[in-house]
C-alpha cells in the first residue's frame, strides 16, 4: 500500500471513529423500532398501514410515469384507428353522396350511360401520378368478379383499364400511362381518336389522329367512343382546351383537359359489361 | 472506573425498581405515569463518552420496557435522549463549568439545573409518547399525557436529586 493510501484509510478510519457514536445510534434506534413493531400490535399495526399507504401511493406515481411513457404507444394505436376511421367515414360519405345528392349532368349522363353495365366500387391502395407510366392499385380482385380489360371510371370520368388482377386486387393502368391508348371522341361528331398522355402535366391528356377536316373548337367535350366493351360510348374524358397540328401534319393533335385528377382519386368503380361472360365466350370463338 | 460503572448500574436498578414496584402503578387522572429512569441520564457528567451514554440509555429504556411490558418503547426514546444529553447540558450549564462537570443542583445551580432537568424529560416524554402514540390520531389525549407525564416524571426527578445532594459530595457518578 502506498503511503498516500495509508494517509486516506487512516483518514477514513478517524473519520469514523469520530462519527461512531452517531452510527452506534443508529443501530441502537433500529434495535428499539425492531422490537416496537416485533412486540407491540398497536405500533406493528399503524406502522404497516402507513407503510402500505405509502406504497400505494409511490405505486400510483410509479403507474402514472408508466402511463405517461407509454402515451407514445396509446398515441400510435389511436392515430392508427383514427386513419381507419377516417377512411371508413370517407367511404360511408361517398355512398352517402351517391345515394342522395342531386347528381351533376355528368353524373346523370354516366348514370344513364352506365346502363346494360355493372359498377363495382373499389378504393385506391396505390396511386402514382410522377411517373412516366403510372399504375394503380384497387383493393378488388378476381374474387369480386374482377378481370383484365376492364374499364374503371370515377365519378367525374374515366380513370383507366384494368391491367392485372389478383385474388383481392388488381393494378390499373390509368390514363397517366404511356401504353394507354384509349379511343376517344369528340361528342356530337363521330370522329375519333386515340388519347394519349405525353407524361408532363397529370391533368392534361393528347387525343391524336383527328382528321384535318374534323370542325374541331376549344371547349369542345372528349368522351369515350364504346368501339369496345371495356368502355360504353359517351363517358366524359375532358375538354378541348388546345388544338394542333399533329406531327406528320396530316391531322389534328387536342389537348385535353382531364375531368379526373387521379392525384386526388380515392374511391373508383370498374365497370364489367353485364353481358361480359357471353361477348367473351363469342370473341374466343371467332379466334383461330 | 469500576465503582463509576457500579454506582450507574446501582442506580439503574433502584430506578428500574421505582418504576416496577411503585410508578407503574399510579396513573394520575389515567394520564400521568411519572418515567423517572430519564434521571440515570441527567445523573452523567460531562465528560462522559457519546458511546457510554448511549448504552446506559439504551440498557436503561430497554430494562424499563421489560418491566413495563412496552418493549421498545422506552429503549427508543432513552436512545434519543441519551444522544442529546451532552447538547443539552452544554446549553444550560453555568459559565466557567469544569470540563467533568456532574449536572446537579449544587454544582450548577437551581434555575439551571431545573431548565436543564426540564428539558431532558421533556424530550424524553416526548420521544416516549412519540413512539407510544406512534401516530396524531388522539392529538388531545396524547398532549394530556406527555404534559402531565412530564410534570410527574420531573417532580420525581427533582425530589431524587433533592435526595440525591448529600451523597453526592462522596463520590463521582
Amino acid at each position: 500500500m502506498s503511503p498516500t493510501h495509508a494517509a486516506e484509510v487512516r483518514t477514513l478510519l478517524e473519520l469514523l471513529a469520530r462519527y461512531s457514536h452517531w452510527l452506534l445510534f443508529v443501530v441502537l434506534e433500529v434495535v428499539s423500532l425492531v422490537l416496537l413493531f416485533q412486540f407491540n400490535h398497536y405500533q406493528r399495526s399503524v406502522w404497516l398501514t402507513t407503510a402500505n399507504t405509502a406504497v400505494g401511493h409511490i405505486n400510483a406515481m410509479e403507474q402514472e410515469v408508466l402511463h405517461y411513457i407509454s402515451l407514445g404507444t396509446i398515441n400510435e394505436a389511436l392515430t392508427r384507428r383514427n386513419l381507419i376511421l377516417e377512411q371508413e367515414l370517407e367511404g360511408l360519405q361517398w355512398e352517402l353522396r351517391a345515394l342522395t345528392h342531386d347528381s351533376t349532368y355528368t353524373e346523370r349522363l354516366h348514370a344513364r350511360q352506365m346502363r346494360g353495365h355493372d359498377l363495382l366500387p373499389a378504393h385506391i391502395v396505390t396511386n402514382s401520378v410522377t411517373h412516366r407510366d403510372n399504375y394503380i392499385t384497387i383493393d378488388r380482385g378476381t374474387a369480386d368478379g374482377i378481370e383484365a380489360e376492364m374499364g374503371v371510371v370515377s365519378g367525374t370520368g374515366i380513370v383507366g383499364i384494368v391491367y392485372m388482377t389478383s385474388n383481392h386486387y388488381a393494378v390499373v393502368m390509368p390514363l397517366l400511362n404511356s401504353h394507354s391508348h384509349i379511343s376517344c371522341r369528340l361528342r356530337g361528331s363521330s370522329y375519333f381518336g386515340y388519347l394519349n398522355w405525353d407524361g408532363r402535366h397529370p391533368l392534361y391528356a393528347t387525343l391524336d389522329d383527328l382528321p384535318r377536316h374534323a370542325r374541331i373548337a376549344v371547349g369542345d367535350v372528349v368522351e369515350t367512343s364504346g368501339f369496345s366493351s371495356v368502355f360504353p360510348a359517351g363517358i366524359f374524358v375532358g375538354k378541348v382546351v388546345a388544338i394542333e397540328d399533329s406531327d406528320d401534319g396530316l391531322g389534328y393533335k387536342l389537348r385535353v383537359h382531364l375531368g379526373t385528377d387521379l392525384s386526388r382519386l380515392r374511391d373508383v368503380c370498374v365497370v364489367r359489361h353485364t353481358f361480359h361472360d357471353e361477348l367473351w365466350q363469342l370473341e374466343q370463338q371467332v379466334q383461330p | 472506573m469500576l465503582i463509576t460503572f457500579l454506582s450507574r448500574l446501582l442506580w439503574l436498578l433502584v430506578l428500574i425498581a421505582l418504576q416496577m414496584l411503585v410508578f407503574n402503578h399510579i396513573h394520575l387522572l389515567g394520564y400521568a405515569t411519572a418515567l423517572p429512569y430519564v434521571y440515570l441520564l441527567m445523573l452523567m457528567p460531562k465528560d462522559t463518552p457519546r458511546w457510554q451514554l448511549l448504552l446506559w440509555g439504551f440498557a436503561g429504556g430497554l430494562a424499563a420496557d421489560v418491566v413495563s411490558l412496552t418493549p421498545g418503547v422506552g429503549a427508543g426514546a432513552m436512545t434519543v435522549t441519551a444522544m442529546a444529553q451532552p447538547s443539552l447540558l452544554r446549553l444550560f450549564e453555568p459559565k466557567d463549568a469544569p470540563a467533568d462537570l456532574e449536572p446537579s443542583l449544587a454544582d450548577m445551580g437551581v434555575a439551571p439545573y431545573m431548565r436543564y432537568a426540564a428539558a431532558m424529560v421533556l424530550l424524553f416524554c416526548t420521544a416516549y409518547f412519540a413512539l407510544l402514540a406512534f401516530s396524531f390520531f388522539h392529538l388531545r389525549d396524547l398532549a394530556l399525557s406527555l404534559v402531565s407525564t412530564f410534570a410527574l416524571t420531573l417532580a420525581v426527578c427533582l425530589s431524587l436529586e433533592a435526595l440525591r445532594k448529600q451523597p453526592q459530595q462522596h463520590g463521582r457518578l
